[in-house]
């Protein structure tokens, strides 16, 4: 059976020391300011009026109905069959439909290569039989990762024992490949995914050029169609009354 | 009144002009073929999905079929290019001053002959009749100006889509990648208005006219069919001595 590639993370376990940040950074060598996974904090107070920090490690999501896929004109980004969403930089224009797509800001435009950048699972590395490079660096254990789809794997098997929540809303919710364990805490609206505002001309495509152009050649056709019928119906008319004529005669 | 009909042909299209009518058709075929298959997102597709899948696995990538069809446009846009230029005053100008539609009583008058010419396809406003019409009749030049206005865009745009990645750092102005995101949404508008009037302009070729498709292939047209559809460029043309 194909893989399908899981990232679990254990918000409980997680010292938000950034080494995940660090590590990412160097494998894929991101500009300075930039990089593509996170850790987020959000401070809250609690029930017993005691301030708490709240810790969530991200990144892209890898999601089963990807928007950013399913906007990118030039098939860049892309699924492969495992789950893992991908960019092929050869093709990716830089035009950024994809970035405000996401509803969890995975992608930017990278300044060097002028494509987009985003968590790849470290697709080379696992590739090879290897763990992402957060995975691997993580101090906490708090990243973990593997194949859903193996029974045996130690994603498989915390899946199912402990009580995992994933980052989707009434509004978003997108099939995301990344779950979180928070010990039975209520994720904080913060880390959730957003619907962004989409480029115009994206939404100009999708909801007036394509719909208005398939109405209106298929209108033309249509219309033409129904020309071409009448044409032929006239003429047979036109040469069965010619013999009716001749025989009249 | 009895009008007897003109024998013979004059021939009315020089073989370059040909050469280039066909030449532009078979680069559209070629260019709107490999466009859809380039286009792939969900979202902003304009064809079922096969066809993109289709194309880039014969071409082996997007990457393949993206240059195919920039280097096609060049082409075609090129040959097309230079060949306005060169023959400019022979050919180029007589054909816009024929074919513009440029003010709006010129277009409301095509307009309403394209109108009746349709809607008699249709056995309706059978008592109406199409006013005499010149070399190009309205729909012919309202096709017309609307191709050359597409063709000018689709050009241009597609020469930025191609070029601006290449050339420019999108992360250094977002102004580059705004002009990206809607030089796509204006070629490929432009595209399917094109295509829109080709069903038309294909039906009245193949269909209604085929002379004219005969005369698009040996250049020659036959008077007695000018006399009927074009009655202002018959007149032109006896006053000139040509028929
Ligand atoms: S998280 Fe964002 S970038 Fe990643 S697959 Fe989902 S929509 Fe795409
Ligand atoms: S910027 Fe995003 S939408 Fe545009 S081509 Fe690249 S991956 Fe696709």
């Amino acid at each position: 059976m194909v893989a399908k590639y899981v990232m679990l993370a254990d918000t409980t376990r997680c010292i938000n020391c950034k080494a995940c940040e660090v590590a990412c950074r160097a494998e894929w060598d991101t500009p300075l300011g930039y990089s593509r996974d996170w850790v987020k904090e959000v401070e809250s107070v609690n029930a017993k009026g005691m301030p708490e920090l709240q810790i969530f490690p991200g990144r892209c999501q890898h999601c089963d109905d990807a928007p950013c896929v399913e906007v990118c004109p030039t098939g860049a980004s892309w699924k492969r069959e495992d789950g893992i969403v991908l960019v092929d930089h050869d093709i990716c224009s830089g035009c950024e439909l994809c970035v405000p797509a996401c509803p969890y800001d995975a992608r930017w435009l990278n300044p060097v290569t002028n494509t987009i950048s985003k968590c790849t699972f470290c697709q080379p590395r696992i590739d090879k039989g290897l763990q992402p490079a957060c995975v691997e660096t993580c101090v906490g254990n708090a990243l973990i990762f593997g194949d859903a789809n193996d029974p045996n794997s130690e994603v498989s098997i915390l899946l199912k024992t402990k009580e995992w929540q994933r980052l989707i809303t009434d509004e978003v919710n997108i099939g995301p490949n990344h779950y979180y364990y928070t010990a039975g805490k209520t994720i904080p609206v913060e880390v959730m995914p957003k619907l962004h505002e989409r480029h115009l001309a994206g939404k100009s495509i999708e909801s007036i050029v394509n719909p208005l152009g398939t109405i209106g050649i298929g209108g033309m056709m249509a219309v033409f169609l129904g020309a071409g019928v009448k044409k032929l119906v006239d003429r047979r008319k036109e040469v069965s009354e010619k013999e009716d004529n001749h025989e009249h005669h | 009144m009895s009008t007897t009909k003109p024998q013979g042909t004059i021939k009315v299209r020089t073989r370059d002009v040909i050469f280039i009518h066909w030449f532009n058709a078979f680069f559209w075929l070629v260019l709107v073929l490999t466009g859809f298959g380039i286009i792939s997102g969900d979202f902003v597709r304009l064809v079922p999905a096969f066809w993109p899948t289709f194309m880039q696995n014969l071409l082996g990538g997007n990457v393949n079929l993206a240059l195919l069809h920039a280097i096609g446009g060049i082409a075609w846009a090129g040959v097309i290019g230079v060949y306005a230029v060169l023959n400019f005053k022979r050919v180029v100008l007589p054909f816009l001053k024929n074919v513009l539609v440029l003010t709006p009583k010129a277009a409301i008058a095509d307009l309403i002959s394209m109108t009746i010419t349709l809607a008699h396809l249709f056995g309706l406003l059978k008592n109406l009749k199409v006013p005499p019409q010149g070399r190009y009749n309205g729909a012919q030049r309202l096709l017309g100006t609307m191709i050359i206005a597409s063709s000018l865009a689709i050009a241009s745009t597609g020469l930025y889509l191609f070029l601006a990645p290449k050339l420019l750092t999108f992360s250094t102005l977002a102004l580059y990648g705004e002009l990206f995101r809607w030089a796509l949404v204006i070629h490929v508008s432009a595209v399917l208005l094109v295509l829109l009037g080709l069903v038309a302009h294909i039906y009245f070729a193949v269909v209604e006219e085929p002379e004219s498709l005969e005369t698009m292939k040996s250049g020659n047209a036959e008077i007695a069919f000018i006399q009927h559809h074009n009655p202002l460029w018959y007149e032109s043309l006896k006053k000139e001595g040509k028929v």
